[in-house]
């Protein structure tokens, strides 16, 4: 008989693997208990909603004939811009603020007004200004701005104030300073923004999608399944969202951790 | 403490054509023990919302060259503060200090520090962080190569070059901190407690090997420790500070030659006579 041994590697992983799979399955169980109780069309049974999404990846959508890969693509793309934008905004403005406390003092009762605000309650501005599948850009960027940016500020105010005394008696200038040691120890405060920012970012477009973007994303598919009443085909479409948002919530987890190892820094 | 006032210094080291990773060539002028640095009539004043506290009150000093001058004083009193404003990265509320004829005010490549918490930065391997100033002079690549592992050998650390800082003993650490501010040549090298932080047993092999990289190249070292016995061990002479506002109680002469014997009669009478004189001094404060 095989024992469990706690310090074997592939023995933990292989109980991971085995909790997780048990977890799964449980909860598949629940899932037809609350469906069978419910008795009600907007809980399909898992076997219905599994047959779906087989029948979702084999032949795509059976009303408008987009495959899966369109939906997907579309969606991501639209994620990808969003995110990109907010760094692209987010990086300059958060070592700017995080660099200059009276910059920081003005901005920040903006920030403050701005934050809270459901990046879902942007979207049909969005989409008036920028059309539907900008407009969810927008959203994204939105949701995934203000983590991002709150994230860098903290990074920069919380540099180590020797690590500068000690560039400064090493011959280095204010500008030489910001390059060489606030950016590099701001990155593992950047990626945590990132992994919290792309949480955020993911609800985000499949929110902005509900208001129904005619050429795809998969948030589209499930308001549209939903209005046609094919509950078993929109749960298939939330369980791929569910299955996307884990996986880039996941890759961003890793390589956070690598690059908080690397810079030997633990936020 | 102004950028415009680093550049000023930058343009001063070039029209001598010494770069800022050479800055002991500007004082080549100077023979060995004859005054390098002086510090004159420096006093700090912090001002909080409620009072003023002085914690210098008119210390002076003239640091020779080739010297190692340690500073010792009960805890409290402003030992770190002196030694942040010859760095300059403290402004004193009055005072001057010059280096040759040059008068220091900002922060500069000629006075490098050493900082009890190693002050290393943490994303850098060992090699990369001796090599931060080189960067900043812009010395060329294969010169700061050289002088890098040259400085990494000298401290015992040829097979850390490429480890990361977070893979070091403390130990170790301060020897990369102590690589780091020697491989620029400053003119004047500045301690502030480099073995605080240590376990005692480090801390003497520390001083050890301090001992001799010093007898191996002459190196002007100001040294603040709260450490008697390691001044005596370390220093041609030691500052002995009075409490807050510290100013200068004494200045002891260590006659003996290097390596040094702690068990020495001489010695351990010396320390007994120092630490008396400190012991009084935080008495008197309670």
């Amino acid at each position: 008989m095989l024992k469990y041994d706690e310090h074997n590697k592939y023995h933990r992983f292989i109980r991971t693997v085995l909790i997780t799979a048990v977890s799964l399955i449980a909860f598949v169980c629940l899932w037809w208990v609350v469906s069978k109780i419910a008795n009600n069309a907007a809980i399909p049974e898992p076997f219905e909603t599994f047959e779906a999404l087989i029948d979702l990846v084999c032949n795509g959508d059976p009303v408008t004939g987009l495959s899966l890969t369109t939906y997907v693509v579309s969606s991501l793309s639209k994620f990808l811009r969003g995110f990109l934008l907010a760094l692209a905004i987010a990086l300059p403005i958060g070592l700017i603020l995080g660099n200059f406390k009276r910059v920081r003092a003005f901005v920040n009762p903006w920030i403050e007004v701005l934050r809270p605000i459901a990046p879902i309650a942007w979207a049909p501005i969005f989409i008036l200004l920028f059309g539907y599948i900008q407009g969810a850009t927008f959203v994204v960027f939105i949701g995934i701005f203000f983590p991002l940016l709150t994230n860098i500020i903290f990074g920069v105010t919380k540099i180590d104030k020797v690590l500068i005394d000690a560039s400064k008696t090493l011959g280095a200038s204010n500008m030489q300073i910001f390059l060489k040691v606030l950016i590099p120890s701001t990155v593992p405060y950047l990626m945590n923004g990132i992994k919290v920012g792309l949480g955020i970012g993911w609800m985000c477009i499949v929110a902005a999608e509900l208001y129904a973007t005619p050429l795809g994303g998969i948030g589209f598919y499930v308001a549209n399944m939903i209005t046609y009443g094919a509950f078993p085909q929109a749960y298939a479409g939330i369980i791929v969202i569910a299955v996307l948002g884990l996986l880039t919530t996941g890759l961003a987890e890793y390589i956070s951790r690598r690059v908080s190892r690397r810079m030997g820094m633990d936020v | 403490m102004s950028k415009s006032k680093i550049k000023i210094e930058g343009e001063k080291y070039d029209q001598e054509r010494v770069r800022a990773d050479r800055t002991d060539e500007l004082y080549k002028h100077i023979p060995e023990g004859e005054t390098l640095m002086s510090i004159s009539g420096l006093r700090v004043v912090y001002v909080t919302d409620e009072k003023e506290t002085v914690a210098v009150e008119d210390f002076s000093l003239d640091v020779k060259k080739g010297e190692f001058i340690s500073i010792v004083g009960p805890s409290g009193c402003g030992k770190t503060t002196i030694l942040r404003c010859i760095a300059g990265l403290l402004q004193p509320t009055r005072g001057k200090i010059t280096i040759g004829d040059r008068e220091c005010t900002s922060p500069g490549s000629d006075r490098g520090m050493v900082f009890q918490d190693f002050a290393l930065f943490p994303w850098r391997t060992v090699k990369q962080n001796v090599k931060f100033g080189m960067e900043i002079a812009k010395v060329p690549k294969d010169e700061a190569e050289e002088r890098a592992m040259r400085y990494i050998k000298a401290v015992g650390l040829e097979k850390f070059a490429d480890s990361r800082i977070h893979e070091l003993s403390g130990g170790m650490k301060q020897r990369v901190g102590i690589a780091r501010t020697m491989v620029m040549h400053p003119a004047v090298i500045l301690m502030d407690e480099p073995f605080g932080a240590l376990d005692a047993q480090t801390r003497n092999i520390m001083q050890e090997q301090l001992t001799k990289i010093i007898t191996r190249s002459e190196r002007t070292i100001l040294f603040v420790t709260h450490s008697v016995d390691e001044a005596l061990y370390l220093s041609d002479r030691v500052v002995i500070l009075t409490k807050r506002p510290s100013t200068i109680y004494k200045i002891v002469d260590v006659p003996w030659n290097r390596p040094r014997d702690r068990a020495n009669p001489e010695f351990t009478a010396l320390r007994k006579k120092i630490l008396e004189y400190l012991e009084m001094q935080n008495v008197m404060e309670d």
